[in-house]
């Protein structure tokens, strides 16, 4: 006799990300004083640019388990738990696996790119956008043809969904819709050249996976070693030995800073 | 536009792609010899990105509206990527399978079509040809595979197709046999193109395609009152709406007759 599957069987890779969101929430003491969060946030993986180029890598990773408050981790579960489970199956859970750590690692990616180094963020929502990127990616690759997505409701809806929250992204100072965007073509991207590279044969599909490969890579690089930002340079000065280099550097560094240093920004969520 | 445009065209989305990527390498490589020259180098990227990109943005608006291809290409473009997202993989999958199953003429011959429909010329000319192995007699598999050899500017090769596809069946596709045969013979500067491009006016009158093809035709051999009346016919008012590929053929005719001083 065939029993029904647990969603622990169905979904292992989703439960064990709202696992470790939850579990990271009370190492943090969310609910703790403010000052003692913000200290543990940062010791667990809160991600600014700054500290990524400092060689803090895992922080692209860590900051999509890491939450501001209740509402922000409930939200957040609530969008993981309503795309998660449908993606696993049907992508199986390793390659869900590697399209939440690929949406995660390049949302953050983004915003060590374009961010002031010191802007601190946080939170799932960036992993969250790629899964609806790869979402929309499976419903081209799987429909009649890649516009067929547009034909129904769900794909319909969620097409709202995106739009709706990069609305409000975009509306809410404190929310960091470049992760969004970042996360969301992540998704998209890993979905269509990889996890479901279509049914026909597509002869340039080798050369776009080529080329999106290398802009990742690189990117990713450039996120640890952005060396024509200044924060970078004021590290490596202090990293260097040799006396020419080290003048070299510091010479980089005022040309970097040139335009005075910037107003502090505020710090945001996910 | 020239083949070698539309190639590079073709692949520019990608080449961005690999310039985005290959720039950090160099500010890399740069750094590596002069960290100075390296900090100068991305804001001098960063200042000049901010000046060029208002300027790019206006000079686009501007021609799209005062010169009247800029907005019927782009109407062209939409329909024709529109046309490759609008592939019905579902039906292919099923013809091919039914290929699988059982080789025939008509059989490559669909298959064939459906990817010309969606632009990918490359992948129907292997099956557009084994339709006309296989039979033929196939007006209909010589003239796709014309129109499959043309779109990748392989000009005498579509001649002979089409050449065929008119000889097996005259008048076949509407006169598009002979027309694409005609122009074939232009490109190639064969000194037929103009007789055959007149016999198709003839036989079967025209659209702004045709008109603006033998325009060219008529113009190259020193008929330039007829190419200016083939271009008035080509840039005319339509009655009813034009496929995006005719009004691009429209709006070029428009601009012809801008240089020769007719008016529509």
């Amino acid at each position: 006799m065939s029993r029904q599957a647990s969603p622990i069987d169905a979904c292992p890779a989703t439960i064990v990300v709202a696992i470790a969101c939850g579990t990271l929430a009370v190492l943090t003491r969310m609910f703790g004083p403010p000052e003692e969060f913000e200290e543990l946030l940062l010791q667990h993986g809160l991600l600014s640019p700054a500290l990524v180029a400092d060689g803090d890598w895992w922080r692209l990773l860590a900051a999509a388990f890491l939450h501001g408050g209740a509402v922000h981790l409930v939200f957040n579960l609530m969008m993981l738990w309503s795309l998660g489970p449908a993606l696993e199956q049907s992508l199986g859970s390793l390659r869900f696996t590697a399209l939440y750590v690929a949406s995660a690692v390049f949302g953050n990616v983004a915003v060590c790119l374009l961010y002031d180094p010191r802007q601190a963020v946080l939170g799932a929502s960036g992993a969250i956008f790629g899964l609806m990127g790869a979402a929309v990616a499976l419903n081209m690759r799987s429909g009649r043809h890649a516009l067929a997505l547009l034909d129904f409701e769900g794909p319909r809806r969620l097409r709202g969904t995106i739009v709706a929250n990069l609305v409000i992204g975009f509306l809410l100072p404190f929310v960091s819709n470049t992760a969004h965007v970042g996360g969301l073509l992540a998704g998209f991207a890993v979905t269509w050249l990889w996890l479901r590279p279509g049914r026909l044969p597509s002869p340039g599909l080798r050369r776009w996976r080529l080329a999106v490969g290398a802009l990742a890579l690189v990117l990713l690089g450039w996120s640890g070693y952005p060396v024509t930002r200044a924060d970078w340079l004021a590290g490596a000065v202090g990293r260097t030995a040799d006396p020419g280099r080290v003048r070299q550097l510091t010479e980089a560094f005022m040309a970097a800073v040139g335009d005075g240093p910037r107003d502090r920004p505020r710090p945001r969520g996910r | 536009m020239p083949p070698f445009l539309a190639n590079a065209a073709r692949q520019l989305p990608l080449a961005l792609v690999w310039a985005a990527a290959l720039w950090p390498v160099l500010l890399w490589l740069v750094h590596a010899r002069d960290p100075v020259a390296a900090v100068r180098l991305a804001q001098g990227a960063a200042s000049a990105w901010s000046a060029a990109w208002p300027w790019a943005l206006g000079s686009a608006i501007a021609t799209a509206a005062l010169y009247p291809p800029a907005p019927a290409f782009v109407r062209r473009a939409l329909h024709r990527s529109r046309q490759t997202l609008l592939l019905d993989q579902q039906a292919l999958l099923l013809r091919l399978a039914d290929l699988r199953q059982f080789e025939t003429a008509a059989r490559h011959l669909e298959v064939g079509r459906m990817l010309r429909q969606a632009r990918k010329h490359e992948q129907a000319i292997p099956h557009l040809g084994r339709a006309v192995e296989l039979d033929e007699t196939m007006a209909g598999g010589w003239h796709q595979l014309g129109l499959a050899l043309f779109a990748l500017h392989q000009w005498p090769a579509a001649a002979r197709c089409c050449e065929r596809a008119e000889a097996l069946d005259p008048g076949h596709a509407f006169g598009d046999a002979l027309l694409v045969f005609g122009r074939c013979l232009f490109m190639v500067k064969d000194d037929r193109a103009l007789a055959t491009l007149e016999e198709h006016a003839r036989r079967h009158g025209g659209g702004p395609r045709s008109w603006l093809w033998l325009a060219e035709a008529r113009a190259r051999a020193g008929d330039s009152s007829g190419a200016v009346a083939a271009l008035r016919q080509a840039a005319q008012k339509p009655t009813v709406a034009l496929s995006p590929e005719d009004g691009w053929f429209r709006a070029l005719a428009r601009v012809r007759l801008w240089g020769k001083g007719g008016r529509a």
